[in-house]
């Protein structure tokens, strides 16, 4: 008998419309195997996703630390002594070249240039010159790799950060995190593959814009969202029980969830229903697992004076550094930490030396620890703004102070572990750290190489949305930058 | 969940490959072997995905100048003789085995399947027919299918998907039980789970037409238009801020009220199109007809300093057309930005011509980060309509008059003038309350002011510099520090009226600073400023920043590098609207970037002329002839101190006297001398008051507004704004309907255009969109993309007969949604079988009722509706729910008037989610959680994820828990018998009472809970405070905390969570 003429007969034998009968089963329904439903149930937490590789990967693990607002490169690692005697002189139009300025310089007069006030010292076998400000990187010099011919396309703060963060300068693109929990998958079952810390600096003159869209998805499924790991209130949002929700009373209150939630799957099937029964058990191992992560009291004395007495304090970089080592402990797969105020127009002087006490000491540390601890191998570190500053002073000059445009054609950015080269300079930019002279790395050339690092060939790592290969590089073409890789 | 594209074309291979395999095996289904291929189906998909990147529609990336998407192409060059594929050059290069002949070539990784190669020389040899891309031909009202089951069919819908179903051999689900059915077409119509009353009403009526009755009323409710609306504000990226940068407070919630009416009235889609894309065109438009051209408002803006307006132009336009051709079109035109559309035949020249319409607006590329940014209209409270639209007739009157005397006084202005004395004219600078004065024109290395009337002096602080001045020969040049600083000056409370002025130069640039402040920007930046910032000027007047203070800017920008007379008066009112901002004596229009000041501005730090107290240097500005009054000038007395030079104008000889300077003395006179003038002037003033006032109690519209220029855009090159290649005017892609000779080239024609009966998308694309918010997915999956790399629709016939039908009656939108839910398909159980599962797992056949998790909107207002907590409001202001703190503070900026999230009380904690403060940085944050998007741009399709986090959201979030609470007291109060109180709950939230077994586990775990509260009362009285209402005092604490309990495991069900 054909389905349908079967399901007309059992529609006349049983009054589906009869008041109060609630979906009541057919008889085809009755030897139905809950079990094979079940496995129809599509879920991340239903065993963790296959990883997507394409190469055994040398990073497992990455730990980016953005410097929100654009460090100031030739005050802190690209050392220009050339430019003392170019003191409020000109920046030569042979250097700038036309090359398009914010509106919050094009409009002046004169583009005198600002010498970095601050000292350098060469240091390690690599002979890289550090700023004075930076007392602790001076000491681990040999332990990361510099690239001081980073360059970008953007000049403006949204769009460089949105760049630098999902490779396209208009939003609505996933960003690195998610592409990496995309392609990689999640290490463990109780905390998120990809977390998101904001760190508060110190000082907050010229506090940039971030924004959720920066960790967002884009067209990677949606679970590819970097989770906000707050520094105030729950860590994750809604972790905590409500008040006077003991424990006990949240297993009892899962089990029934879990039971009723049976007794509906066994009536319509929906394989979804079976997903949900596994996410509220996540939920569960996910409140238990958080407390344990976030407990930082049981470190030993030893890591505070690493880190610092900074790192006790919730929302400092120092806390969100520790914080990001626990995480890499437990096998999150992508931590992304912002630390903002570094938009430096005007008060060089007045703010730098903040903003670098704020994460010299932890920076250090974080590399010290997972060196220690034997992670360091497996996990990549990245330091970096959205773009360098200019040679030239915005607003009024003086040899103790001065202002930095935004500036695009230059800046410096470290990285170590994850199998990248340390102890290592790459690129050169010409005296006013102005432009690149040698061995420029595009945007869309560090992310080919983190992709590379962590298992994929950029041009082949690729998503389907709107009938095209997307990818993170984009579609000028991007390289892997080998010489800093080991 | 989204389906990878993989499998999609897998199962589109699948097909081909089996139609290739039945010719082979010629067994059972050698009648498909017998049926001729058919190119969308089974060709194009292999074209799409191995061919088309280099030899498709984007000129930029084709290789050997050969086109596979064109027949006459294809055959001109050879890759394909119809009829003969050994002939055909294709055929001959995809079955090559030479790397360096074969396609596609292995470079790109992409590999053909034996079975596809065989279907490709299959379809040459019947001829390589093409077919135009489906959803580019005109959709005909398809003929209803004869079908073998039509006892089954209630309207023609279920013709179309019953046919379907016997094709694959598949029945439908039996009827929902009408309880079921209740609540889901309650939820489908209005958003809301029904109220038991009506769940009962419903299950026991016995008439035949019970159920059309039901959804009468449902569809007759006020909640139709909100539901409706909610799904609109996706389309439309509606939020309440601008989105990038500051994200400050955008106020244009008055569009969301338009929508939600709109739907409310069955306004008609045609017209509902018209009045969204052009209804600020339409003849003699009314104000609600205006409102609806906010559509094109609703996209993100920037002002973040330093940003380029061209290049944000240009960004705003591109998302205009991108979010037009999604909406009504289904079209991806974004991809043509840069080069031609890979896919769709839209040229890059055409996106420019669609951008065209769009680009002539008034606009400005800065939001100024303000909550009104022009073109904006002034929605009146009702009760202020009539004064308003008066007092815009009485102000241009008392304006003539004023103009009258000015042209009839000229004589007496003469007269006194042959008499005045220079002493005249500066005898009229106000002296009366002048609490310090600094002229700044030393030129020397200690500077004179007067404090309190007694001569100062202060040594010339290292960065000043003298250079020549204005109203005397030199003046101060700021650079990176104070001219002055002075302890006494200006500490002031919130409530002594001051004012404030000096003569400045600002350099030509957009950095910000203060020229004068007694501010402790140390502590909340307590006290005052006189700010420039991207060259406007205003003040700030602080408690503590942002959230106790006022902040007031010019709109226009201040001339660079010229000397300006700037004053700042207030009325010591604690409100913008007594700050006023002259430049060289004459109001401006100013921004009010917060009016919130209830606090003091009194501060132990010192006034200081060029900076606060310890950051915000004015560097690169030059000053001069700083005053500091307590008391408010009146605008003539600001006049006379910007008219400080006039007396020079006086001391000049007659003859030597210009026009110019002659005008300026006049204006003077008129508004210091002259009595009549200061008369009219004044009854002017009240007016322009009146409407000030009223004004400020409305709310405001952001609408569209061309400018009377030609419209014109141009090509870019790669997208980039600064690369322009060639103008172009506004025109349709020459794939769709020509644009008729009879419609205007602007936004109303081309609405018009879109809903002309032969455009084969608009109608397809609606009726496609509705079907989803009903059937979970569309006819076509990607409602956003009916173009060549979107879905095929799962049934055509049936879409292209909604379409039509939907046209035919009008765009009749409520008889659209009726037929919909009246459908035997709609009525479904959504019972599921394994074979189903294998055979339909997405449901695209319809063999089961739609069943899948609700939007985000919808999990909120289902559990305040059911706990009885939800307000009954329609439309009005955003509101701030319940949202943990540090959401909004941790990713905006400092200054931002969105930074901190100050939550409401009382009812506007319960009111509908779609009335949530949408803050695009970081969205409504439980709503996040379930996949609510961000409003940056338009969404057509949400995903719908099943995560961890979101049991999280509704197990532990206090609008959830407190819910359940209120709705657990409700079934104490009501109920004795414990049974009897979980299925009060049980009514409320499924809309069922529980069977026994259910019965059972819920009274088990309800042991479990009230042994842990009886034990344990201080963790009862924890969990009954949650949430701002007050619980029963007469309800047993530990009992409540139990059922509360009871009530939040109810509410976290599958059948909840569901539709």
């Amino acid at each position: 008998m054909n389905p349908f003429e079967e399901f007309r007969q059992n529609v006349t034998r049983r009054h589906f419309l009869s008041a109060g009968s609630h979906l009541l089963g057919t008889a085809a329904l009755a030897s139905l195997a809950p079990n094979a439903l079940a496995a129809a149930a599509t879920s991340p937490a239903a065993g963790l996703p296959k990883s997507l590789t394409h190469f055994a990967p040398k990073a497992k693990q990455v730990i980016y630390l953005h410097m929100v607002g654009g460090p100031p490169q030739q005050d802190l690692y690209d050392y220009k002594p050339v430019m003392d005697g170019w003191f409020d002189k000109d920046l030569p139009e042979s250097v700038r070249m036309g090359q398009r300025l914010t509106t919050m310089t094009s409009g002046q007069a004169r583009f005198p240039i600002a010498p970095s006030k601050y000292k350098f010292e060469q240091c390690g076998q690599s002979g890289m010159w550090v700023s004075e400000i930076l007392p602790y990187m001076k000491k681990m010099v040999d332990d990361v790799v510099f690239i001081r011919s980073m360059h970008t396309d953007a000049i403006n703060h949204e769009p460089a950060i949105t760049l630098m963060q999902t490779g396209n300068q208009v939003t609505g693109r996933p960003c690195l995190g998610a592409w990496s929990s995309y392609g990689l998958g999640s290490l463990n079952e109780n905390l998120p593959t990809f977390v998101v810390m904001v760190a508060k600096s110190t000082n907050t003159e010229q506090v940039q814009a971030i924004s959720a869209r920066l960790w967002s998805s884009g067209f990677l499924p949606g679970q590819h969202a970097g989770v906000s790991f707050r520094t105030a209130g729950d860590p994750i949002l809604y972790i905590n029980d409500p008040p006077g929700v003991s424990r006990d009373v949240r297993r009892a209150s899962l089990d029934g969830v879990n039971a009723l939630n049976e007794l509906n799957f066994k009536q319509l099937h929906d394989p979804q229903t079976e997903t949900r029964i596994q996410q509220y058990e996540m939920a569960y191992r996910m409140q238990s697992s958080v407390p344990d992560l976030t407990d930082i009291a049981s470190e030993p004395e030893s890591t505070y004076k690493m880190y610092g007495d900074a790192a006790k304090q919730p929302g400092t970089f120092a806390n969100t550094a520790l914080l990001a080592r626990r995480m890499v402990e437990r096998g999150v797969r992508f931590v992304q930490i912002y630390h903002n105020n570094w938009d430096t127009h005007g008060n060089v002087a007045g703010r730098l030396p903040m903003q670098c006490a704020d994460v010299d000491q932890p920076c250090h540390a974080l590399v010290q620890d997972l060196k220690q601890r034997g992670l360091l191998d497996e996990t990549l570190v990245i330091w970096g703004g959205e773009f360098g500053r200019t040679v030239y002073s915005q607003g009024g000059l003086s040899h103790q102070n001065y202002g930095r445009d935004h500036h695009p054609r230059c800046f410096t950015m470290w990285m170590t572990g994850g199998g990248f080269k340390r102890g290592t300079i790459l690129g050169e930019t010409d005296d006013f750290s102005y432009n690149i002279t040698k061995d420029p790395v595009h945007v869309r050339d560090f992310h080919a190489t983190v992709l590379n690092q962590l298992g994929f060939d950029h041009d082949r790592f690729t998503y389907k949305y709107l009938g095209l290969d997307q990818k993170l590089t984009g579609v000028i073409p991007a390289r892997v930058v080998h010489e800093v890789l080991s | 969940m989204r389906q990878p594209q993989l499998v999609k074309i897998v199962a589109r291979k699948f097909r081909a490959s089996i139609a290739l395999l039945s010719t082979v095996a010629c067994c059972a289904s050698a009648q498909s072997a017998e049926l001729p291929l058919q190119y969308n189906r089974d060709i194009h998909p292999i074209l799409l995905e191995n061919c088309f990147s280099c030899h498709g529609a984007d000129s930029a990336s084709r290789q050997a100048d050969l086109r596979l998407d064109r027949r006459e192409v294809a055959v001109d060059k050879k890759a394909i003789k119809p009829g003969d594929p050994d002939a055909s050059e294709m055929i001959r290069r995809i079955l090559s085995d030479d790397a360096d002949e074969q396609m596609p070539p292995p470079v790109t990784k992409k590999k053909l399947t034996s079975a596809e190669k065989q279907t490709l020389a299959r379809w040459i040899k019947e001829g390589a027919n093409y077919e135009p891309h489906w959803s580019l031909i005109a959709p005909v009202r398809s003929p209803v299918p004869k079908i073998g089951n039509s006892w089954w069919v209630r309207n023609p819908i279920d013709s179309f998907v019953a046919a379907r179903l016997e094709e694959a051999g598949l029945a439908p689900a039996p009827e929902a039980d009408r309880r079921t059915l209740c609540r889901r077409v309650s939820l489908d119509l209005t958003g809301l789970p029904p109220k038991p009353e009506l769940v009962e009403e419903f299950a026991n009526d016995n008439d035949s037409d019970a159920y059309e009755h039901l959804v009468d009323k449902l569809l007759s409710s006020p909640k139709w238009g909100e539901h409706r609306g909610r799904y609109w504000l996706d389309a439309a990226r509606y939020a309440d801020t601008h989105g990038i940068h500051f994200d400050n407070y955008r106020e244009m919630w008055s569009y969301r009220d338009w929508v939600i009416k709109a739907f409310n009235a069955n306004m008609p889609f045609d017209e509902f199109t018209i009045e969204n894309l052009a209804g600020d065109l339409l003849p003699n438009a009314t104000l609600d007809q205006r409102l609806g051209s906010g559509f094109n408002r609703c996209n993100i803006t920037t002002n973040e300093g330093g940003a380029i307006p061209e290049e944000y132009a240009v960004l705003y336009t591109r998302d205009r057309v991108e979010t037009t051709s999604k909406v009504w079109m289904g079209l991806t035109a974004g991809c043509a930005v840069c080069h031609d559309h890979k896919f769709d035949p839209l040229s890059q020249k055409e996106f420019y011509q669609l951008a065209a319409f769009f680009n002539n607006t008034t606009q400005s590329p800065m939001d100024g980060n303000i909550q009104n940014t022009p073109p904006i209209v002034t929605v009146p409270l009702a009760a202020d309509e009539k004064r308003w639209s008066e007092v815009a007739k009485e102000i241009p009157v008392a304006k003539g008059v004023m103009d009258a005397r000015r042209n009839e006084a000229r004589p007496a202005f003469d007269e006194w003038l042959a008499k005045a004395k220079p002493e005249d004219v500066a005898a009229e600078v106000p002296t009366a309350d002048l609490d310090f004065l600094a002229p700044l024109d030393d030129d020397s290395n200690t500077i004179h002011y007067t404090l309190l009337g007694k001569p100062q002096t202060a040594k010339l602080p290292k960065t000043v510099e003298w250079r020549p001045g204005h109203v005397s020969a030199k003046a101060a040049y700021l650079n990176q520090g104070a001219v002055l600083t002075d302890k006494t000056v200006g500490d002031y409370d919130a409530k002594q009226p001051f004012s404030y002025a000096a003569w400045v130069k600002l350099p030509a640039n957009d950095a910000s600073g203060s020229v004068l402040a007694r501010m402790d920007d140390r502590r909340d930046y307590r006290g005052w400023d006189m700010w420039v910032e991207g060259r406007r000027i205003g003040g700030h007047f602080i408690d503590s920043w942002p959230q106790n203070a006022m902040k007031i800017m010019t709109r226009d920008q201040l001339p660079a590098d010229q000397w300006v007379h700037v004053a700042i008066t207030y009325d010591g009112g604690s409100k913008a609207a007594g700050v006023h901002i002259f430049i060289n004596g004459q109001p401006q229009p100013t921004n009010v970037i917060a009016d919130a000041l209830t606090g003091t501005l009194k501060n132990s730090v010192p006034f200081k002329i060029g900076q606060r107290n310890t950051t915000s240097p004015m560097s690169g500005a030059t000053i001069q002839d700083v005053r500091v009054y307590s008391r408010q000038l009146s605008e003539s007395e600001v006049a006379s101190l910007a008219k400080l030079s006039l007396s020079a104008v006086v001391a000049t000889p007659p003859e030597k006297r210009n026009e110019a300077d002659l005008n300026s003395l006049y204006d003077w006179w008129l508004t210091t001398i002259d009595d009549s003038y200061r008369a009219l002037s004044k009854n002017h003033e009240t007016l322009v008051r009146e409407q000030a006032d009223i004004q400020a109690r409305s709310t405001s519209g952001y609408v569209m507004q061309d400018k009377p220029d030609k419209a014109v855009a141009y090509i870019l090159n790669r997208g980039e704004y600064d690369q322009r290649k060639d103008e172009v005017a506004p025109a349709t892609p020459a794939f769709l309907p020509s644009f008729a000779d009879d419609l205007p080239r602007n936004r109303l024609g081309l609405a018009k255009w879109l809903l002309r009966p032969e455009n084969p998308l608009t109608a397809r694309v609606t009726v496609n969109r509705f079907w989803s918010e009903v059937f979970g997915n569309g006819l076509v999956k990607t409602a956003g993309d009916f173009g060549v790399t979107g879905d095929l629709p799962c049934n055509q016939e049936l879409l292209d007969w909604l379409a039509v039908d939907f046209r035919e009656s009008g765009w009749d939108i409520k008889r659209l949604f009726k037929m919909m839910v009246m459908s035997a398909t709609y009525r479904q159980s959504s019972i599921t079988t394994p074979e189903k599962l294998e055979k339909d797992g997405e449901n695209r056949l319809l063999s089961r009722g739609p069943r899948f998790r609700m939007d985000a909107e919808m999990v909120r207002d289902y559990a305040l509706s059911a706990s009885g907590l939800l307000s009954e409001k329609i439309g009005g202001p955003s509101v701030k729910p319940y949202q943990p703190p540090g959401v909004w503070e941790a990713v905006a900026m400092i200054g931002s008037n969105t930074r901190d999230y100050k939550q409401d009380t009382g009812d506007a904690l319960y009111r509908r989610s779609m009335y949530t403060f949408w803050k695009r940085a970081a969205p409504p944050a439980s709503m996040d959680v379930f996949n609510a998007p961000t409003r940056e741009v338009c969404t057509m399709v949400r995903e719908r994820t099943n995560t961890p986090l979101q049991a999280l959201v509704t197990l532990n979030d206090p609008q959830f828990v407190e819910a359940a609470r209120h709705l657990a007291q409700q079934a104490i109060e009501a109920r004795q018998n414990t049974d009897r109180r979980i299925n009060f709950i049980a009514d409320r939230l499924i809309g069922r009472s529980l069977h026994p077994e259910e019965l059972t586990i819920v009274r088990d775990t309800l042991k479990k809970f009230e042994a842990h509260y009886n034990a344990s009362p201080d963790d009862a009285s924890k969990l009954v405070t949650d949430g701002e209402s007050k619980s029963d005092a007469k309800v047993p604490v530990p009992q409540l905390a139990a059922w509360t309990m009871v009530t939040n495991e109810l509410m976290n069900l599958d059948e909840v969570l569901n539709k």
